[in-house]
């Protein structure tokens, strides 16, 4: 059994074949050799020690989405990665670019505390448009296309969740 | 003020805070043999302090000023517990004249100092000129607000330039203007006066000395409330981002055995100038020319007291709560000693890539290291929620050495092994901080942050074995959690122990 991954970390790909023949693991790294790693999960399943070239690694893995969003830890150093199969990177690779969403999401749950554009207001790339308070830190959110603000869901003092929708705005390239 | 040694004794205290500072209160109490109350708000119905103490009480609402700001929700809590003292933590009401006067005034003791002591620090002109008349070295100014040029040219030139512009209402970095030579005074000045007038509604400006590249020093000092004070040594403290600390260590790599002395003799004589009861912390800014100058005093447990414990052998909530109790100080000056180097590294939930800004969610696993030297005080475990309501801080880390350079060498080690899935923090700021030659020489001032940091340009590099190796185990674990999946569990069931379970049925024959 074969199974072939795109992994993309810090605007690095990387591509990853791992086979199992019974008891044997192997795994090639970016059109390396298919060589046989002695790994195992450790910490109750927290992490991986794996040889390999020549060094042992303790790697700390965790699944953050339940799809394809890992969080891994190596010698302090977090990195966040996404892995997809090869089939489903080249299903997406087919359609194209996608435009740049014009939908500002709450990132982290908080106190809308000002929303500084009205709709059908012409707002520019980077220009804030609405305040989301958490932790007792304001965090101003900017547009991250130009356009104009179609509609704007919330109102301030709402809470919100990580993804909702705060400002929506249809992308004008040209503005 | 001098309190009687006979009514002061209580078996049972209330810990008015959360987070890790509640937790080590309740360490310490529980070690002394006191029972302990936790009091929780909503969004802290399961957080770390309520599990461990002997009964905890709901207070209210998630955000602080419905629940942990509320003196009277504290009061009653104490009253249906019977609880006979009160321990404030830092933060919250911990700094709280009114508070602390309501708790003496229902009968209880405040673990902490005077009501007259806090508000006489609170006040940034009050303790200044208090200093002053006590003969401790204050930053070169004008306690008189300046609206005249001329007038603020002239007390420039007596001090130097550059000098600071400061609102006297002001706060938090604002309203303050460095002003460099007497051509700038007066636009400045017109500014400052602006700014002032329409962000506080009060347009007194003070001139005052501006020290170039400061350094943050600190001494713990312990009164008894009746004029004795000890001091416990200096920290320092000048790591920080957005004014706040980030980094802590003591001893202090920038005070000569003559500038310790002379700064920690100053530090008793502020405590003692006020009779100061309980813990408390003399701030002073260090010039590069090894002057100092008292900048204020802070009338708590400070959040960095464990390198001072880590570094003296000693335990300050047990010191406080004795000094309440009525046993005076339980340390003799002359037997306090450093011995050895300790650092303390705050984990703060938040990104230093994105300017610090704040991250939460939950915990979803985390390895505490530990070894010869590491303490960790924490408020935070695996399956916990950090809840938007409060302060980012979720634990702090603590490592001693025989020395600075162990005491670094330690760091890196506890660092590399230290994880932490779940919010983004800041772990790999404090090994990019330990790789940076000015912190490694002592050097560092509290421009550290700004000047050094580059959030383009920081996370620790890894080279190509570990590179291929996270790729290969990320692949595995991949390959691992979807043949878990197929297997014939419900759903989209990948928890690490299902997974776990699969992935050593799948891997048997391995080393």
């Amino acid at each position: 059994m074969k199974k072939r991954y795109i992994l993309n970390y810090d605007d690095n790909q990387h591509g990853a074949i791992v086979a199992r023949d019974g008891a044997e693991t192997m795994v090639q790294v970016d059109g390396g050799d298919l060589t046989q790693v002695n790994f195992r999960p450790v910490l109750n399943g927290k992490a991986i020690s794996i040889r390999f070239g020549g060094r042992l690694h303790l790697i700390h893995l965790s699944n953050a989405d339940g799809n394809g969003s890992v969080k891994a830890t190596i010698s302090g150093r977090p990195v966040s990665l996404t892995v997809m199969d090869e089939l489903r990177a080249q299903a997406l690779e087919s359609l194209g670019d996608v435009t740049e969403s014009g939908t500002i999401a709450a990132d982290i749950p908080g106190l809308v505390v000002q929303i500084k554009v009205t709709v059908g207001q012409v707002v520019h790339k980077g220009e804030p448009v609405i305040v989301v308070e958490a932790m007792k830190m304001q965090n101003e959110l900017a547009a991250s296309t130009s356009g104009t603000v179609i509609e704007i869901p919330v109102t301030e003092g709402d809470s919100v969740n990580p993804g909702d929708p705060l400002v929506i705005i249809e992308p004008e390239p040209g503005v | 003020m001098a309190t009687s040694k006979t009514n002061r004794k209580f078996d049972k205290v209330l810990v008015a805070n959360r987070g890790e500072i509640a937790v080590r209160i309740i360490q310490g109490l529980k070690e002394m043999g006191l029972g302990t109350v936790a009091v929780y708000s909503e969004a802290d119905r399961t957080a770390l302090h309520v599990l461990m103490a002997d009964e905890a009480v709901f207070i209210g609402e998630s955000p602080a000023t419905e629940s942990y700001l509320v003196a009277d929700r504290i009061l009653a809590a104490a009253a249906e517990t019977a609880a006979g003292a009160i321990h404030p933590g830092y933060g919250f009401l911990a700094e709280n004249g009114p508070f602390s006067r309501q708790v003496e005034e229902a009968g209880l003791i405040f673990i902490g100092p005077t009501a007259e002591s806090m508000e006489v620090m609170g006040d940034k002109l009050a303790s200044r000129r208090k200093m002053r008349s006590s003969g401790i070295p204050v930053v070169p100014g004008t306690d008189e607000a300046v609206t005249d040029p001329e007038v603020a040219v002239g007390i420039a030139e007596k001090i130097g330039y550059p000098v600071l512009l400061k609102a006297s209402a002001g706060g938090g970095g604002k309203g303050m203007r460095i002003v460099r030579e007497s051509g700038e005074m007066a636009s400045a000045l017109r500014q400052t006066m602006g700014e002032a007038r329409s962000a506080f509604g009060n347009d007194a400006i003070f001139v005052e000395k501006y020290i170039e590249d400061p350094k943050h020093i600190e001494v713990q000092v312990l009164g008894d409330g009746l004029g004795n004070v000890i001091h416990v040594f200096e920290r320092e403290c000048s790591v920080q981002r957005r004014h706040q600390k980030v980094i802590e260590e003591s001893p202090s790599p920038s005070l000569t055995p003559e500038l310790r002395m002379r700064i920690c003799e100053a530090a008793v004589q502020t405590a003692e100038a006020i009779d100061y009861r309980g813990a408390g912390t003399v701030e002073f800014i260090l010039a590069p020319d090894g002057e100092f100058y008292f900048l204020e005093m802070n009338t708590r447990l400070q959040v960095e007291h464990p390198v001072t414990e880590m570094v003296t052998g000693t335990d300050l909530v047990h010191a406080m709560v004795k000094i309440a109790l009525g046993e005076g100080i339980c340390y003799r000056q002359e037997d306090l000693r450093q011995q050895g180097w300790a650092l303390e590294f705050r984990l703060y939930a938040e990104d230093p890539g994105k300017n610090f800004a704040p991250s939460i969610g939950r915990i979803e696993s985390m390895t505490v290291p530990q070894g010869p030297g590491v303490r960790l005080d924490t408020g935070v475990y695996e399956g916990y929620d950090v809840p938007i309501h409060y302060d980012p801080m979720l634990a702090k880390l603590i490592v001693w050495g025989e020395d600075r350079q162990q005491a670094i060498a330690r760091s890196r080690r506890v660092l590399r092994e230290f994880t932490l899935h779940g919010p983004g923090h800041n772990l790999p700021f404090h090994l990019w901080a330990l790789e940076q030659p000015s912190f490694l020489d002592g050097s560092y001032t509290t421009h550290f942050v700004e000047n050094e940091f580059d959030p383009a340009d920081w996370l620790p590099k890894l080279d190509d074995g570990q590179a291929e190796a996270l790729v290969a185990a990320t692949a595995l674990f991949e390959a691992l959690r979807r043949s878990g999946v197929k297997a014939g569990t419900e759903g989209r069931d990948c928890s690490p122990r299902n997974w776990r379970l699969n992935a050593l049925r799948s891997m048997t024959g391995n080393k």
